[in-house]
């Protein structure tokens, strides 16, 4: 099976000031179609920027970055803007709902660029609303919601075009614990229909709900495991150990 | 096609959560234009009336005067499409209050025709039931202060009276304005005309044409087709000439505040989109993430902040179209300045929005680093401000002034144009102000002139000298001298003698001082492309006028293309006697009271003239100026708000946090205040203070180009000038005030962003 993601010696320096700063140094990483991969790490270790490198959010410095089979650390900016319309969702720690528009608009947003026309568009945003318990808030400004409601949007929006592979950044990084086993739970749901995901986080509670756990220590992979357990424990178990 | 959905949604959602800012920009590009548009049509209504004439009237563009009604089909030349007459026209003598003017009497219908029909302003047209009744054509009507009912009494070319009234005063384009087109213009019916004079008339017929650019050709073709019967034959070229005033003064300055007021506008805009960008970088990450590329998020930025642009531009347009429309008439706005105006300022929008949009196209786009002003750091100055203890309020808020440096240059920046604008502005009423008050620094030492009309001079200089108010009187005569190389003449302007000069304003070398010497206007020394200290030989009449000419002179009559000697200079045949005695009043002394004296003293035997100041023909200039200066106080404050908007979002964390480290609200207060006022007060000081200094070098540079000469410029008054900077500084403060207040007073939680 192919991977749905591959990084061969991925490396970004940092040029800002004198001294360049490196900050992922020669990253090997293979995501297998539906697996959920969480990258840990202290504060500082890369775990965000390789992430971001692997949504081209950022440019790597050098090594390369496989897309379903395809590379893509050569694409430009804007093919990085169309490949992420379709491919790649991206769910953030601040949400980042845009402020001036209704949620509806803000689920919306996505299909719409990929060329749904604006009822296919309409139908998508209420199913997807509709299974995280959010249906009746799309009118609602995304201020208006609680931080836990924002993020379910969030990840609404980054789901609704059906991407090959949802990239988080920690998306519990800013909730509270009883939000973060919402959001938590959503995740495991969208993982168990079959969605690629990979994750980023400083909490080992979190990382523990993933397939597979990679540990990033300053800009390489110290560890890469997988976790055994049942399969049959929930999140709300795990969560609930605190 | 997807992204146009997409960013559809996003610019309809932004405007929705802005609409006060999007409506204030709206309103400051329409302002604009609008003003704009209003002064330039002013302007050119009043110093190009024939257009507006020629429209209302349908007027003919070609006339021609022939001996008997011409015989020839001229309707049928190519490219007429009317013709008006022909008619029947008389010269008489109308005399009025004395004097003697000639006019021209045209029968005229009493339906009147299709082209070329006059526009009645005030009474009525022509009726047959009235037979004795004339229109009089309205600056012949004004020059001889006629009124409806008024009789008006004509010499036939056989000496005979004949008494008519006055039944209307009409307007036409059919010949430039009295008196500088003469004769004057009045008609009657035709049997009156038969009456008056059955025997010599000539005919006059006007022709309409499709093109008015074939004048010419047209105009040939008719001297061709009439030969010996055509008298004479003028088109609608020379009409507007006639009617125009000078408005190169008029026209540069509005060029100039419409271009500087465009620069502003463009200022203005660029800062409200930049601040709004500024504030939506993190969004923009946001869409960029999402997959929006960088070229859509330009052009989302720019189709919804030029969006805003062009519906200001667009609204501008109409209303000043439109106020214009309802007031001077539809057809008085000329269409050419208009599209020039609205193009113009179109490109300068989107100009002006392009960078920001740029600029907000090139953010990374990972949103997860929200926008953080940059560290400001205390200044020495600063420091200093601590160190003399100064209240923290003013000196966190100029620390606060200068954090972002491109927005905190821009806000000065846009205030110091404005305010540079209005110094002008202020300066050029200054200028007119003192043209007022000093009438000698233009060349109008002398306020009357008296023409010997029915007098021998002698007894009309002896009636001048005995009024009590007259201080000084100088013989004069005006001639024409042709120049050399030149196929035109220049005009000789003869007074005083050369040893008891005419004091006029030399501004550079000397005052003529013996007979043979000369100063002229900047026009002249133009034309003949000459310098002083040079010699110039003219023919005046026939014989020759050697001068040299010694100084310049400020000189605001005829483009400044005028040579002013000693009468003593000019060969006795064109000076003996004076022509006119120009009279300098004592101080004080009003000049209509003096010609009132002096008309009676002499039984309206004397023809007195009051000049008229230059002050006076640019009155519209003032207009214009109001005008512009309250659009150009649009301009500041809508500068200002986006200043005061930025200042607040880049504040609205920290002043949590001042709050918590003991300010009080007020204290808050005028930290934001300071950080705005300051930039206030840089920009308007730095306006002013530019303003001020290169306002009587581009006065003066319009008067060197205008031949009317370097030396005319006046800086506003230093008390006039406070009171400009005060009262913007004042306002800008009070408007900074009210956000300010409101932020001071919130419950800001200290929450990370």
């Amino acid at each position: 099976m192919t991977p749905v993601l591959k990084t061969v010696r991925l490396v970004k320096i940092y040029q800002d000031g004198a001294v360049p700063v490196p900050a992922v140094r020669g990253v090997d990483l293979q995501v297998e179609p539906g697996e959920f991969v969480a990258i840990m790490g202290p504060s500082g270790s890369g775990k965000s920027t390789l992430v971001h490198m692997l949504g081209g959010l950022d440019t790597r410095t050098s090594g390369e970055i496989w897309l379903d089979d395809h590379r893509v650390d050569t694409l430009s900016e804007s093919a990085w803007a169309l490949l992420r319309r379709k491919k790649i969702g991206f769910v953030f720690q601040f949400f980042n709902l845009v402020a001036n528009m209704t949620v509806g608009d803000n689920v919306e947003l996505p299909a719409l660029l990929a060329g749904a026309s604006p009822k296919v568009a309409r139908e998508r945003r209420e199913s997807l609303l509709g299974a995280l318990n959010l249906g009746e808030r799309a009118d609602a400004a995304p201020a208006q919601l609680s931080g836990g409601e924002q993020q379910r949007v969030a990840l609404a929006r980054a789901l609704a075009n059906q991407p090959s592979v949802l990239l988080a950044d920690e998306p519990t990084g800013n909730l509270d614990s009883r939000n973060t086993r919402d959001v938590l739970r959503l995740l495991g749901d969208v993982h168990k229909e079959g969605q690629t995901i990979v994750m980023v986080t400083h909490d080992a509670r979190v990382a523990s709900l993933a397939d597979r756990v990679v540990s990033l220590f300053d800009g390489e992979i110290a560890d890469d495991g997988r976790i055994a357990r049942r399969r049959t424990g929930t999140v709300g178990e795990v969560i609930d150990l605190r | 096609m997807s992204a146009t959905l997409a960013g559809t949604r996003w610019v309809r959602a932004d405007l929705r959560a802005r609409k006060g800012q999007a409506v204030l920009t709206v309103l400051a590009v329409a302002g604009i234009v609008a003003a704009l548009i209003t002064a330039a049509t002013l302007l050119e209504d009043g110093t190009n009336p024939w257009r507006g004439l020629f429209a209302e009237t349908d007027g003919a563009h070609v006339w021609l005067y022939t001996d008997g009604s011409p015989q020839a089909a001229l309707g049928a030349i190519d490219g007429v499409t009317a013709t008006a007459g022909p008619y029947r026209s008389v010269p008489v003598t109308v005399a009025q209050d004395g004097r003697k003017e000639p006019a021209a009497l045209r029968a005229m219908p009493a339906t009147p025709p299709a082209v070329a029909h006059p526009v009645v302003a005030e009474g009525r047209w022509l009726d047959p039931a009235q037979p004795d009744g004339v229109v009089v054509e309205r600056s012949f009507a004004s020059a001889l202060a006629l009124r409806v009912g008024a009789p008006f009494t004509i010499i036939a070319l056989s000496g005979e009276r004949h008494t008519l009234y006055v039944r209307g005063i009409a307007d036409t384009a059919d010949q430039g304005f009295y008196p500088e087109w003469t004769p004057g213009l009045a008609y009657v019916l035709p049997p009156m005309l038969d009456r008056i004079e059955p025997g010599r008339s000539e005919w006059v017929t006007g022709l309409r044409l499709a093109d008015p650019d074939a004048s010419q050709v047209v105009s040939q073709r008719v001297v061709v087709m009439l030969e010996d019967e055509l008298q004479r034959v003028y088109t609608w070229r020379e009409v507007r000439a006639a009617m125009e005033l000078d408005n190169r003064l008029l026209g540069t300055m509005l060029a100039l505040f419409g271009v500087v007021g465009l620069v502003a506008a463009a200022l203005a805009l660029a800062n409200a989109a930049g601040g709004r960008v500024l504030g939506q970088l993190r969004d923009l990450a946001t869409l960029k993430s999402m997959g929006f590329t960088r070229g859509q998020v330009a052009l989302l930025l720019l189709v919804e902040h030029g969006a805003l642009g062009l519906l200001g531009v667009a609204l501008g347009a109409l209303a000043g179209w439109g106020v214009m429309a309802a007031v001077l008439g539809a057809t008085s706005v000329a269409p050419a300045p208009v599209l020039l105006i609205v193009a113009g300022t179109a490109v300068v929008v989107l100009a002006a929005v392009g960078l920001p949009a740029w600029r907000g196209s090139r953010t990374p786009p990972i949103p997860a680093a929200p926008a953080v002003p940059p560290r400001g750091h205390l200044s020495r100055l600063a420091r200093l401000a601590l160190l003399v203890r100064l209240p923290p309020a003013l000196v966190l808020g100029t620390r606060d002034a200068f954090t972002r440096r491109t927005p905190a240059f821009l806000t000065a920046f846009g205030l110091a144009v404005p305010m540079m604008m209005i110094t002008i502005g202020l300066g050029v009423w200054a200028t007119l102000d003192n043209f007022l008050s000093h009438p000698e620094q233009v060349g109008q030492h002398a306020s009357l002139y008296v023409r010997p009309a029915k007098l021998e001079p002698a007894a009309a200089e002896r009636i001048a000298g005995q009024d009590k108010d007259v201080a000084e009187i100088y013989p004069g005569a005006d001639v024409n001298a042709l120049a050399p190389g030149e196929a035109r003449s220049v005009r000789v302007r003869a007074i005083g003698a050369s040893t008891k000069p005419y004091p006029f304003p030399v501004v550079e070398g000397r005052m003529y001082g013996r007979p043979g010497e000369a100063v002229a206007g900047q026009g002249l020394l133009d034309l003949l492309g000459l310098r002083i200290g040079d010699r110039v030989r003219l023919t005046v009449g026939g014989s020759p006028l050697i001068v040299r000419i010694v100084g310049r002179t400020v000189e605001p009559d005829l483009d400044g293309e005028v040579l002013s000697v000693g009468l003593d200079s000019l060969a006795a045949k064109d000076s003996v006697p004076p022509e006119f005695y120009a009279l300098a009043l004592k101080p004080g002394a009003d000049p209509a009271e003096v010609r009132g004296r002096l008309l009676a003293d002499s039984a309206e035997g004397l023809d007195v003239q009051a000049v008229v100041n230059p002050a006076d023909r640019l009155a519209i200039i003032r207009v214009v100026i109001v005008a512009l200066i309250a659009v150009l106080a649009l301009i500041g404050l809508a500068n200002l708000l986006t200043a005061s908007a930025l200042g607040l979002r880049d504040h609205a964390f920290d002043l949590a946090v001042l709050k918590a480290m003991g300010l009080t609200p007020r204290q808050v207060m005028a930290t934001l205040v300071t950080g705005t006022g300051l930039l206030v007060v840089l920009g308007v000081g730095a306006g002013a203070a530019v303003g001020a200094s290169v306002v009587k070098g581009l006065i003066d540079l319009q008067g060197d180009t205008s031949g009317v000469g370097a030396g005319i410029g006046r800086a506003p008054s230093p008390l006039t000038l406070a009171v400009a900077v005060v009262v913007a500084v004042g306002t800008a403060l009070a408007v900074a005030l009210i956000p300010a207040r409101r932020a001071a007073r919130a419950q800001v939680p200290v929450t990370s962003r």
